[in-house]
């Protein structure tokens, strides 16, 4: 009788040892997944998409093993509380970087917005040149109209720039330089025609 | 092949189908083809946990040999999915560059157009935003972002919408039968004229932007002109920079204007007054406004912008100016036939349009 008792007690140790270590690791998953979710909020796709998939990917993986553990009956969490103990410091070191790269963007983008209104300022010292009123050339007063759109440009990159925009401030910075260029271009044809001829009137 | 990998030594095909899934994003397959990438990706969850499953198993009970056959057959429908988005993108660039294409054409027509009427609001500063974002969706698609390059295009069409509406009013004149019929009278009724008296008489016509000096009837020299900013329309008061359109006559020579030598006209004329009267009692005339005048045909350059008057370039001016002489009929119409330049433009924007609409 004792030795059947002892064998039950034992049997019941193991029983609870086994339970300890397949304990669902609840706490981790939330923070890790906190983790995750932080660096994403803070613009982590926008500035590093590529990063967000792969920690969007680890994430996954290690709840995959957690709902295999899930399904067990002997619970082992121990490789899936190593994973995402991974992850969150995945996500923790990518937070931590986030900052430059936001910084580098804001730095692309604030040097396409000064080449954008160099290249405006051009365009718009050139029409300047141009007699005004009675008497400029037809294509320099619609030009003048243009270099009012790519004014009205350059402060929508300005607007995207605030808004944290980057990339997409950039790319509309790099299109107004292209564009502002074509303008002077055109600028200097038309100045070339009315070179030497006699204003116009009425 | 049972237990050939341990829990740590994974099978290679795995590391080849996360590779190739990794590839599958860069390309943006999940944009292009969400649900077969999302399926794919399905798929790939299950095969992960299935070896994991398996490295859970007693290691002599380990079989990776189905694990690895599902990795292949992932393998192979990555492929596919590889060679379906590369179809799928080729199309999608070609589409991209025909829309560019016609978006380029429809701003240079408006470009054209708008160099004579620039309107308020300022259709040019529409024009030039549209073609910013149209450089901004052409540098896109360099950079083989296809569908952020795509989502420009609608932003161009606003801007040429906004274009095309301010000008479609103006143009209109140039398609609408009763007018045609009316410059048309006009233009028939001065060649009569110079016939019936065998004298020069002089036709300018808007819409070909030229100066048609006829002697007994047939034309014996064209002279390329220019207009004010709002050539295209018809003259209602002083300071609307457009062009009056009626039967003039020469009332006044100038050899020495300042810009080189000038024929004034009798603008306004007694239809254009009893116009302006209606217009004003209607209220489609500012309180203030004034008829205008002082209307000449002059030198300076055609390439000159004016504030109402036919701009010549001086040679052309100094021919003129001696063939012609005080009462020299002067009629200005907008177009002489249905087919003039304006309204084929603004036939083509229409069929555009009906063409996006119904492609």
């Amino acid at each position: 009788m004792m030795r059947t008792m002892r064998y039950f007690l034992l049997s019941l140790m193991i029983l609870v040892l086994l339970a300890g270590c397949g304990k669902k690791p609840t706490q981790e998953i939330e923070s890790t997944q906190s983790a995750v979710n932080a660096v994403i909020s803070e613009g982590l796709g926008k500035y590093a998409p590529e990063e967000e998939k792969k920690l969007k990917d680890a994430m996954a993986a290690a709840m995959d093993e957690v709902k295999v553990q899930d399904g067990k009956t002997f619970k082992n969490y121990d490789k899936a509380k190593q994973m995402l103990a991974d992850v969150k410091k995945m996500a923790e070191e990518m937070k931590a970087a986030l900052p430059a790269k936001k910084e580098q963007a804001k730095q692309n983008a604030l040097s396409a917005l000064e080449a954008a209104k160099s290249a405006v300022s051009e365009a718009k010292a050139l029409l300047a040149k141009a007699p005004k009123g009675k008497g400029t050339a037809a294509d320099i007063q619609a030009l003048s109209g243009d270099v009012k759109g790519l004014e009205d440009s350059l402060a929508e990159v300005s607007g995207l720039i605030e808004k944290e925009e980057f990339s997409e401030a950039a790319n509309k910075a790099n299109a107004l330089k292209e564009k502002a260029s074509g303008v002077s271009e055109q600028i200097k044809q038309a100045l070339e025609k009315v070179k030497g001829a006699k204003p116009a009137k009425k | 092949m049972g237990g050939c990998f341990g829990e740590t030594q994974l099978p290679p095909e795995l590391r080849l189908v996360e590779q190739q899934e990794m590839d599958l994003w860069r390309a943006e397959a999940h944009l292009y083809l969400p649900q077969v990438y999302e399926n794919y990706k399905k798929n790939l969850s299950q095969a992960k946990r299935d070896l994991l499953e398996e490295n859970q198993r007693f290691p002599w009970f380990r079989d990776y040999g189905p694990i690895r056959d599902e990795f292949l057959k992932l393998l192979k429908e990555g492929e596919e999915l590889q060679q379906r988005l590369q179809i799928e993108k080729e199309k999608k660039r070609s589409a991209l560059l025909d829309q560019f294409e016609s978006l380029q054409e429809k701003i240079n027509l408006l470009s054209k157009l708008t160099i004579l009427y620039q309107g308020k609001p300022p259709l040019r500063v529409h024009l030039t935003k549209a073609e910013l974002l149209l450089t901004e969706a052409k540098l896109l698609l360099k950079e083989n972002r296809l569908i952020a390059s795509e989502k420009k295009c609608p932003l161009v069409e606003t801007h040429l919408h906004k274009v095309q509406e301010g000008l479609y009013p103006i143009l209109a004149r140039y398609q609408h039968p009763e007018w045609i019929a009316k410059w048309k009278r006009w233009a028939q009724e001065t060649i009569d004229e110079s016939r019936q008296r065998d004298i020069y008489s002089i036709l300018i016509i808007k819409a070909e932007k030229k100066l048609i000096l006829l002697k007994k009837g047939e034309p014996v020299k064209t002279y390329p002109v220019g207009f004010g900013k709002n050539g295209w329309l018809d003259k209602l008061q002083a300071r609307d920079h457009a062009t009056p359109e009626g039967k003039y006559h020469i009332i006044g020579k100038n050899p020495r204007s300042k810009y080189y030598k000038a024929l004034l006209i009798n603008y306004p004329n007694e239809e254009d007054r009893r116009e302006f009267e209606r217009l004003k009692r209607k209220g489609l005339l500012g309180k203030k406004a004034t008829i205008g005048g002082s209307i000449e045909i002059h030198g300076g350059g055609k390439d000159h912008l004016t504030y109402g008057c036919i701009a010549l370039d001086n040679a052309s001016m100094e021919e003129l100016y001696y063939k012609v002489e005080i009462g020299t009929p002067v009629t200005i119409i907008g177009a002489r036939d249905e087919r003039n330049s304006l309204s084929l433009a603004l036939t083509d924007l229409q069929k555009k349009d009906e063409e996006k609409k119904n492609p």
